[in-house]
């Protein structure tokens, strides 16, 4: 027992245990939650909001001119809706939290924004994705500060017909993230003008897609779509070279990852993606909170939300700092935010409290990293994407 | 539709059929052997691709870099850790529940292999997220129209089927394979004949393990890329594949591997309304054959029913 | 035989009687649970665990679960009563808790779908896997029937159940015709194929969910926070009362099961199908009537539980979500409803409780659980051999 217990804790924790045990004048403590699937599939992504939540609570217990003390607790949500709801309950029902930075699951999120509003705890989401979570409701506690996949597929498809590519190929996974993504993507590129050849659904942890990339080596579109997340995503792009099909491959903030580009290795030369929120490594902030993510050592990277989570993060203690630890007077302030600085870029809440200036960054894999496509060789013509 | 086309689906579904057949074959072991379902067996050849994942950085590491060398190396290496393993497994946890109901053994490598998985995703470096697994088979290819034939490929599935074949003649033609087969028919009687029962359970247990570290190995080579939670699907579809194709004899396994991987083609490719239900109609078809043959499609010879 | 264990000396435990021994039990279990539901810190929990596994022991040791296991047949309606008020009381002290009713509550219907499950691996010998997958239709009707039409939700919550056994029926030939693994894959197959389908047709929310309304009665909703005595209680007290309700109503049918002619047919066919066969016992009826009354049971408390959760999607009703059914009436001991009760009360309580240790909390779980079967290779509490008959209601 007491192994696990030390290992969770970890080098992390114990960065963060270090900086608050600092002695420094009596402050009041105040708890907020962090929730995201931190056992399961896609636990990558939870593990580094987590660590992002965690880097942000412990810099800030680090400043002294902080007017409290924050306390944050992890939660595990699964990625599954009816864990989801029992921890927004456990969370929204405890009277000491404040506010929480909630869920990279679409449907967690959706299950859960309910709870919130009962109970009348102020949340930003960090990581997930579905419009519904902010515009099928009016309710005043949920935030986000990432974008939706509207705004990223309205940018994709633009991106991709203004390049010259007149056919696709779809693959989605058959969770909401997927389905989402294909809704979307495809609504803007048939308005566009693009065609689409042929849809295929896939499961989330499906490992063969011979069958389906022959199918689409028939096909032979100019581009295969993929809308999911990177382990579907290396197992495709891999695949895909298996049956020597030479189309573009082309994702979503999904694959978006340093996991991606290691899984894949030479073949993700030239994918593209695209992702909500400003690259952090070029914004004055973004540097920052890459550099201490790196120096606090945790086992697992950042991943492509892990930006988001330590904003949220870092947005939530802004307001407690301005307000008072207060659910109310929290949800107030929050309504109102307009151009608050963040690692992402400013953030301003609409009236759905959804981030209304979320830029989407377009990547494009150059030599082994994901680089912003304004900045790659590709952009200025030193080299060309499969079949422009 | 060409031939070329044709071609290609049919090469898919082999190699994919050959390692459904490789999980399936462990299974068929199991149950013969203890009459048990052990739902640990899909994450015991994860960690048997893992295995072989680590050995191949070692020698990368010591500075080894012949293919050849590298594949007999990753290959020996997890087969031989996680038969180990499986011997342990077998000693440690499955033998000490043999006089409750069988189902209690199925609980508790259910649960030991969510600790396996749990394990693996939390203490291997960086284990949350996929490991690229290195293409250490030539990589050679051959166009034909429509048709991609890669000379790794070829290799695996000749491999893969040579193990099987080799599988068969152990259970069948040796004195091991033999002991094995009377403790399967009849316990007691095996242990008055002198047959070491603990023994052959764990060797029996090795082997299985062991095949499913190569399925591991040949998933990894294949597809290039492994992850902790690859087990999960493998395992649930090779012990289908067992089940339908019938257990009691390793053919059974085969023709359920493949079986299954037609189905999941098929499924993909020439359903008439969207592609996303290959798994719906894939498990229809299971169970439509279960009610049509209810002890799967090679039937089990039994003579112990009154 | 019935005189012979009426003048067999009474077991004593610390020089108690039975009853006694058995009512210190009950009262001790309950703060148990009160006390573990409210847990927080890592110390408490782990002092807690080691509680309960020296109690384990000890009461082992001392002889104190045989006096227990008297107490409970020779004073059965006393005993009952007491585990009833016990619940009720546990209920009660956190009538204004939110979380631990929420979790009480999912412990009491995830019981009642186990107890369902019970009779079909339990009693008939036949395996399901499909466990979730009928606790998601009976989730999936509520959610139609909620929200899309007019009928009370008590009627509702019954055909949650109807539904199950509906669907259930169309599993019901190969069920029926195949037995051991073979059954095993069918259901399996079918687990995989309900949570596929669900998530690919769009027709029931696809993989986004569907919303549930609330449970009403009688214009009572149960979604609002009743106020009882001036004080505002939480809204999961009206959940968490009628899944207490639902709960002892399964667990008293099932019981009245064992202990009826149907249940002695179930044994007979679980125990030897052909002999069965040879004394007129129509093996085909007594398996579906199991497989058709558990799923009812299952897609009941399926129905309750998406009314309370208030949002459902596929991905709470996956395969793994049935082994965790199954792992219930596993470890609980098959056949025994009391250990399915007590095995519920682990498998849904302990990973939550686990949350402070975040991401280690499954390689934690699963090695618990490991280390009690090798403990209690049958499982916790293990059923005994129809030992009602002398005990049962003895006269005093």
């Amino acid at each position: 027992m007491k192994t696990p217990l030390r290992k969770s804790m970890g080098a992390a924790l114990a960065v963060a245990v270090a900086l608050t045990t600092v002695p420094a004048v009596a402050k009041d403590t105040v708890k907020i939650a962090f929730i995201g699937p931190l056992t399961g599939g896609v636990s990558a992504q939870g593990l580094g909001g987590r660590n992002s939540a965690v880097l942000a609570v412990a810099l800030r217990n680090q400043d002294e001119d902080a007017a409290y003390t924050y306390d944050l607790v992890s939660l595990d949500d699964e990625c599954k809706p009816n864990v989801g709801v029992q921890v927004a309950t456990k969370t929204a029902a405890d009277r000491h939290v404040i506010g929480a930075i909630t869920h990279y699951c679409s449907a967690v999120a959706m299950g859960a924004v309910d709870i919130y509003h009962k109970f009348g705890l102020p949340v930003i989401v960090w990581g997930a994705v579905l419009p519904d979570i902010t515009y099928g409701n009016d309710y005043a506690e949920v935030h986000r500060v990432n974008g939706t996949m509207i705004n990223q597929n309205e940018v994709a498809a633009q991106f991709m017909l203004d390049h010259g590519y007149k056919t696709w190929a779809v693959i989605h996974d058959t969770t909401d993230y997927g389905k989402g993504h294909n809704k979307y993507f495809s609504e803007f590129l048939t308005k566009g003008g693009g065609e689409i050849l042929g849809t295929f659904g896939v499961t989330a942890d499906q490992r063969d897609f011979t069958a389906e990339l022959t199918k689409i080596k028939d096909l032979d579109p100019d581009v295969i779509y993929f809308g999911g997340l990177t382990p579907l995503g290396v197992r495709i792009r891999q695949q895909m070279d298996k049956l020597g099909i030479d189309a573009q491959f082309q994702g979503t903030s999904g694959i978006v990852s340093e996991s991606f580009v290691e899984g894949v290795g030479d073949l993700a030369e030239g994918t593209v993606a695209f992702r909500e929120g400003a690259p952090a490594e070029k914004l004055p902030g973004g540097q920052f909170f890459l550099s201490e993510y790196e120096t606090a050592g945790y086992d697992e990277p950042a991943e492509a939300y892990g930006p988001f989570a330590f904003a949220a993060t870092n947005l939530l203690m802004d307001a407690i700092e301005a307000v008072g630890p207060d659910r109310k007077a929290v949800t107030e302030y929050l309504a109102d935010i307009e151009n608050h600085e963040s690692i992402t870029g400013p953030i301003s809440f609409d009236d759905h409290g959804q981030n209304t200036v979320a830029v989407i960054t377009k990547y494009v894999v150059q030599d082994g990293t994901w680089t912003v496509w304004e900045d790659s060789a590709y952009a200025s013509g030193d080299r060309a994407l499969a079949r422009p | 539709m060409d031939i070329g086309l044709l071609g290609q689906y049919l090469a898919n579904g082999i190699i994919l059929g050959t390692m459904y057949a490789l999980v399936a074959v462990g299974f068929t072991l199991f149950f013969g052997v203890l009459d048990v379902i052990k739902f640990s067996h899909g994450d015991v050849l994860m960690l048997g691709a893992f295995t072989g994942f680590t050995a191949f950085l070692g020698l990368e590491f010591v500075g080894v870099t012949d293919p050849w060398v590298q594949v007999l190396v990753v290959t020996l290496v997890a087969v031989a850790g996680t038969a180990f393993i499986g011997a342990v497994i077998a000693r440690y946890l499955v033998l000490p529940l043999k006089a409750a109901p069988p189902l209690n053994i199925l609980l508790i490598t259910l649960m030991l292999g969510t600790a396996i998985r749990e394990a693996v995703r939390l203490f291997y470096p960086n284990g949350s997220n996929p490991k690229p697994f290195p293409a250490l088979l030539p990589d050679a290819s051959t166009d034909l129209g429509n048709f991609t034939l890669r000379a790794d490929s070829v290799i695996l599935v000749a491999v893969g089927l040579a193990v099987i074949v080799g599988l068969h003649l152990l259970i069948n033609r040796t004195r091991l394979g033999l002991a094995i087969r009377a403790v399967a028919q009849d316990e007691e009687t095996a242990r008055i004949m002198g047959i070491n029962y603990t023994m052959i359970v764990l060797v029996t247990f090795a082997i299985g393990s062991g095949a499913a570290a190569f399925a591991g190995i040949m998933n990894g080579l294949y597809y290039n890329e492994i992850n902790f939670g690859m087990g999960l699907l493998l395992g649930l579809i090779g012990f289908s594949a067992a089940i339908v194709g019938g257990l009691g004899n390793l053919y059974g396994a085969i023709l359920g591997g493949f079986l299954f991987a037609a189905l999941q083609t098929i499924g993909a490719v020439a359903l008439p309304f969207a592609s996303a239900y290959k798994d719906v109609f894939a498990f229809g078809v299971v169970i439509a054959v279960m009610a049509w043959k209810p002890t799967g499609l090679i039937a089990e010879r039994t003579s112990d029913r009154v | 035989m019935s005189t012979d264990t009426q003048t067999a000396p009474r077991p004593t435990w610390l020089g108690l009687p039975p009853l006694a021994v058995g009512l210190l039990v009950v009262v001790l279990a309950s703060a148990y649970a009160w006390l573990f539901l409210h847990a927080e810190s890592q110390v408490v929990v782990l002092v807690l665990l080691a509680v309960a596994a020296l109690a384990a022991v000890v009461g082992g040791r001392t002889g104190a679960d045989r006096v227990l296991a008297t107490a409970m047949s020779q004073h059965s309606r006393a005993m009952n009563g007491a585990i009833v008020a016990g619940l009720l009381a546990v209920i009660a002290l956190f009538a204004t808790d939110h979380f631990p009713l929420l979790m009480l509550t999912t412990v009491l219907l995830y019981m009642t779908a186990a107890l369902g499950l019970n009779i079909q691996f339990g009693y008939a010998g036949m395996v399901n896997f499909a466990g979730a997958a009928f606790f998601g239709i009976g989730a999936y009707t509520a959610a139609v029937m909620t929200t899309q039409t007019g009928l009370p939700p008590l009627l509702i919550l019954i055909l949650g159940g109807v539904m199950a056994a509906l669907i259930g029926f169309v599993l019901v030939i190969p069920v029926v015709r195949t037995r051991g693994h073979y059954a095993a894959v069918v259901t399996i197959a079918f687990s995989v194929l309900f949570k596929t389908f669900l998530e690919v047709n769009d027709i029931l929310g696809g993989p986004q969910g569907l919303m549930v309304d609330s449970m009403k009665i009688l214009g009572w909703d149960f979604n609002a926070s009743p106020v009882l005595f001036g004080v505002e209680m939480s809204f999961y007290l009206n959940y968490a009362l009628l899944g207490a309700a639902l709960a002892v109503l399964a667990f008293v049918f099932t019981r009245r099961l064992e202990r009826s002619w149907v249940g002695l047919t179930l044994d007979a066919v679980r125990l030897d199908d052909t002999a069965s066969a040879c004394f007129g016992i129509g093996i085909t009826r007594a398996k579906v009537l199991a497989f058709t009354l558990g799923n009812v049971m299952v897609g009941m408390a399926g129905a309750l539980y998406g009314m309370m959760i208030s949002f459902i999607a596929p991905t709470s009703f996956t395969f793994s979500d049935s082994l965790l059914l199954v792992a219930i009436v596993l470890l609980g001991g098959m056949g025994s409803p009391w250990g399915t009760a007590l095995a519920a009360f682990i498998v849904i309580v302990l990973p939550e409780k686990l949350q402070i240790i975040q991401e280690y909390r499954f390689l934690l779980f699963s090695v618990l659980v490991i280390a009690m079967l090798l403990f209690r290779p049958d499982g916790l509490l293990p059923r005994t051999v129809r030992a009602y008959i002398p005990g049962w209601r003895a006269k005093p």
